[in-house]
């Protein structure tokens, strides 16, 4: 039995079963931002990794690596190619790209760099520990690029992957409320744009996407510009201020 | 998106696929290239890439829509493992997980309110340095 359960069919059954059960919640609760159906997905996920430790005795660690991982990556491996095309919905509207790539440009990196002094900040303001730290500082990237980036500065890239995940529930969840409370429709929409699809990534391009064409495009511009712009930044920031 | 009127035929799906696999093999390699300390990470690279190659005209845009439309589609259920990853980090989330959360959300709005500011004085500066008034601005005004 055990020589079954190690191999990878364990890992993508049980990814697929919590996210389509958080996809069902969803669906039912016609949209309740808690049921996501990737936090549901991870939540559950981990519930069932630690019943399945507590039955047999064992610690959720080690049932994580020996049963659920060898799926799990099979699927994880896939982030490459999705996170690559990216660049697809960017080339889409590179008519609107070619017309403010300086300025978005400029945008991502100054911004991102004062958005990293300001993350540092609240993560010193609750006292989190040099791991998580790290692991806080690139969550402006998509998630492929931001674990391994918070890895080589020595964060716990898992923490960074929840931070990632959390960003796009917050997005989700409250884009209409920070919307009007920020005043984003006053300022230029290549503004808005870009903040929305760094703060949210798909999520926040989506929401970009409603308020109409140019932040859309922008939010595009922005998920793979910033990825671009943390990879740069945080290994720099990390050197100046951190070591 | 929008989509251009006269759709041009998609390639097949094992050549799309081959063309991302192309690519991300030559990323792979670049990212070995990068020291430690400053990882370049090969979705990254690849991105990159295929924007290049797309802008240039050497890959078109039905060469790699389909697939890449498809991989983007299922991209939240991608991350599912990443999340489920903290199950191997439980004694660090024990610690401080709670404060984990609080930092992520409200670097989630810092990210938002700085990037949304930061581009929109920068969009400001620029359009008053070339004096010029575009499209922008007068949509803004009717479009509130």
């Amino acid at each position: 039995m055990d020589a079954v359960l190690v191999l990878p069919f364990t890992g993508i059954f049980i990814s697929l079963l919590v996210y389509l059960i958080g996809q069902w919640l969803f669906d039912k609760t016609n949209g309740f931002f808690l049921f996501t159906p990737l936090l549901v997905g991870m939540v559950l996920g981990i519930v069932i990794l630690m019943i399945w430790a507590k039955v047999t005795g064992s610690t959720t660690a080690t049932v994580y690596k020996a049963y659920y991982k060898p799926g799990g990556d099979i699927i994880f491996w896939f982030l490459n190619p999705a996170t690559m095309a990216f660049a697809i919905p960017l080339y889409r509207r590179n008519d609107v790209f070619k017309k403010y790539w300086f300025d978005a440009i400029l945008t991502l990196f100054i911004g991102g760099f004062i958005s990293l002094f300001g993350i540092h900040l609240v993560c010193k303001l609750f006292g989190l520990s040099a791991t998580s730290t790290a692991a806080m500082l690139p969550q402006a990237a998509t998630t492929a690029v931001a674990m391994p980036v918070a890895a080589g500065i020595g964060g716990d890239s898992a923490v960074t992957a929840m931070a990632c995940i959390l960003n796009a529930v917050v997005i989700y969840a409250l884009a209409e409320f920070l919307i009007k409370v920020l005043r984003l429709k006053q300022i230029p929409k290549v503004g808005t744009g870009l903040g929305l699809g760094s703060a949210g990534h798909t999520v926040g391009s989506a929401k970009a996407v409603q308020l109409g064409s140019i932040q859309g495009a922008m939010a595009s511009v922005a998920v793979v510009g910033i990825a671009v712009a943390m990879d740069v930044l945080v290994p720099i920031y990390y050197a100046l201020f951190m070591k | 998106m929008e989509k251009k009127p006269a759709e041009k035929k998609a390639a097949p799906i094992l050549v799309q696929m081959g063309i991302f696999a192309a690519i991300l093999f030559v990323s792979s390699l670049i990212s070995s290239l990068f020291p430690a300390s400053f990882v370049v990470p090969t979705p990254l690279i690849g991105m990159v890439i295929l924007y290049i190659l797309l802008a240039t005209h050497i890959v078109k845009l039905e060469q790699v829509e389909k697939f890449g439309d498809l991989m983007i589609s299922l991209i939240a259920f991608m991350f599912v493992p990443s999340g489920i990853q903290l199950a191997g980090s439980l004694g660090l989330m024990k610690r401080e997980g709670l404060q984990d959360i609080i930092v992520s959300v409200i670097a989630t709005i810092i990210i938002l309110v700085v990037i949304a500011y930061v581009g929109a004085l920068i969009i400001k500066i620029h359009q008053k340095i070339t004096g010029r008034t575009d499209d922008e601005e007068e949509s803004e005004k009717g479009g509130n």
